[in-house]
């Protein structure tokens, strides 16, 4: 018998095969999600009553009255960090031979490698909406309108590949899914060496200067903008930039990476 | 044609510390339909060999040929002639018998319907329906392996590679895999199966290929390998340590497994007299003495000089074998 499904339907199958996997550990989503909800209700809790409110008509409004609008974007970046479970997923086929068994069947081996990559970035759309969702019930608004959500989503859905990339090529050059889970890593020095509570302009220093060269920067300058300032075009362009070479230099890395990693000894 | 043709193949792994030779020359041959079986040692080259016929690792050097298709330059055509069974092929814990049957027959090709078809076919040939919507880590260690026979199934290969297909089980499973493997032989399937267990390659292979440190050093049916030895099996049994040192400088070319010595010889029956009456003489006490035609497991000690299962158990040297190797 010859295996006649195309490339696609192969990944299809392989996706749905790893979404069942998602579902049955539903626990395994619950921390990133909560964390990424605990930033918004915190930092809201805590700062909005004074950047949205006692702050109006002050230098210091740069909420423009919503804290919700200005802190959002915090979150769905943190969300967005759950991408990095692309990594584990392939290392787990990998280290419990279910790579090897695909690998004995006349399938591409790029739909094996691809398929949690798909899943990682379903993972981040479900994460992301998710907060926003919750953000849209306390009270965001995007200054951009309805389309703001989209936008936001869109930027977060390319973070979260970029994240799924680095994953990927983490957990197959490490060969195990600790080293694939060192993207959670890299998420923490790189939310906040960026302008995760104040503009930009407030910042001082050092961390002014790190989080000029830190792409989270303009990732998140970019969600602020459509969610609190409106059509601020380079702005806005500079987060999908950012957002987009982010994911485009990772994923590369991680085919090239696990390309080789399954190479034929 | 032949099912398996395999040409002076040898693996080499290299890295920066050292360069491995896992199979330093393999070759033979399989018959359509027959069940071949590769004998040896962990670490004998028997699942490296399997891993270069089922396209999962290049071959350094040699060739090989499934139904006549290259393994190596035609890899993906062989891939759908073969099924493969392999020990550390996984399997996914957290989906259902049926899902992981429904999911590898949609990815052999088979629509919907006909991949819910197949699903209920194999589950009631690897005898898991009952089990079929519990997840896999709920399974028992034969069930995972009849789930994993079950799987190399799916699109009806024509040649079965399994690795080392029983390790692990307990005997009763172990009988229900074999009695499976029979009978996907009955059906024409070729199987290739690599063993560590004496009795299972004399009970399921049609030919045996032993294989110890990458080179096959004995290739036959069971009964040609057992007959190589030619002539009967002596086995002196001591009560002292003392009795046994003494028996052995009289029997030279024995060899001692704890409290006993084995001889092999031509019409050991009628030569039993003899030996008793030389060891006796010597005041050598003997507690028993039997006569028996070679196994599998003299063949292996013949051509290895080690014996394969209970290895790390005492095996002394004398003359005639070398120690043998807890493997």
């Amino acid at each position: 018998m010859e295996s006649n499904r195309s490339f696609l339907t192969q990944l299809q199958i392989l996706t749905k095969r790893l979404l069942l996997r998602v579902i049955r550990r539903p626990l395994a989503e619950l921390p990133n999600i909560f964390i990424s909800a605990f930033f918004l209700f915190v930092y809201d809790g805590a700062l909005g009553g004074v950047f949205g409110g006692s702050a109006q008509g002050t230098p210091f409004d740069f909420a423009n009255g919503n804290f919700v609008n200005f802190i959002l974007p915090v979150s769905i970046v943190s969300a967005s960090v759950s991408g990095g479970a692309s990594g584990i997923y392939l290392v787990e086929d990998i280290e419990s031979g279910v790579f090897k068994r695909y690998q004995s069947m006349p399938i591409s081996k790029w739909a094996i490698i691809l398929a949690p990559m798909l899943v990682g970035a379903l993972r981040v759309l479900l994460q992301a909406g998710l907060i926003m969702v919750i953000g849209k019930i306390i009270g965001a608004d995007p200054a951009v309108g309805a389309v703001g959500y989209f936008m936001v989503l869109s930027i977060a859905f390319l973070w979260g590949m970029g994240f799924a990339g680095y994953s990927v090529a983490a957990g197959v050059r490490s060969g195990s899914s600790q080293g694939a889970q060192a993207a959670s890593f890299l998420f923490f020095p790189a939310l906040f060496l960026a302008p995760t509570f104040v503009p930009r302009e407030a910042l001082r220093g050092w961390l002014a200067t790190a989080s000029a060269y830190n792409p989270t920067t303009y990732v998140i300058e970019s969600m602020r903008a459509i969610m609190v300032d409106g059509w601020i075009t380079d702005v806005i362009s500079k987060g999908y930039i950012a957002a987009g070479s982010f994911a485009a230099i990772t994923l590369t890395f991680a085919v090239i990476s696990a390309g080789k990693a399954t190479e034929k000894a | 044609m032949l099912a398996v043709d395999v040409k002076n193949i040898k693996k080499t792994f290299t890295s920066k510390q050292d360069t491995v030779e896992a199979v330093k020359d393999v070759s033979f041959q399989v018959e359509q339909g027959e069940i071949f079986g590769l004998l040896g040692p962990n670490g004998a080259g028997k699942s490296t060999t399997i891993l270069m016929l089922t396209t999962l690792l290049s071959i350094t050097k040699g060739s090989a040929s499934i139904l006549g298709i290259d393994v190596e330059t035609q890899d993906k055509q062989v891939r759908e002639k073969i099924g493969v069974a392999l020990q550390d092929t996984g399997i996914d814990n957290l989906l259902t018998g049926k899902e992981l049957f429904f999911t590898t027959c949609r990815l052999w090709g088979y629509n919907k319907s006909d991949s819910e078809k197949r699903t209920k076919e194999l589950l009631e040939l690897v005898g898991l329906t009952e089990a079929a919507d519990r997840r896999v880590k709920t399974y028992s260690g034969g069930m995972k392996r009849r789930l994993d026979l079950g799987l190399s199934l799916v699109h009806s290969p024509e040649i079965l590679f399994l690795d080392e297909p029983t390790t692990g089980l307990d005997p009763g499973s172990r009988r229900v895999l074999w009695d499976e493997i029979k009978r996907l032989r009955d059906t024409g399937v070729t199987v290739i199966l690599t063993t560590q267990y004496l009795e299972e390659a004399d009970e399921l292979a049609d030919r045996i290929a032993i294989i110890d440190e990458g080179l096959v050093v004995a290739e036959g049916t069971s009964d040609e390998l057992k007959a190589s030895i030619g002539g009967d099996v002596i086995t002196f049994s001591f009560e002292t340590e003392g009795d046994i040192t003494k028996a052995q400088q009289l029997l030279t070319d024995s060899v001692q497994e704890k409290m006993e010595l084995r001889i092999t010889v031509e019409d050991g029956a009628s030569k039993i007299p003899g030996y008793l009456k030389e060891l006796t003489s010597a005041g050598i006490e003997v507690s028993s003495v039997a006569a028996s035609k070679p196994t599998l497991d003299d063949v292996f000690l013949e051509v290895t000089g080690y014996r394969l299962e209970g290895a790390d158990d005492a095996v002394e040297e004398t003359p005639a074998s070398t120690r043998g190797r807890g493997r």
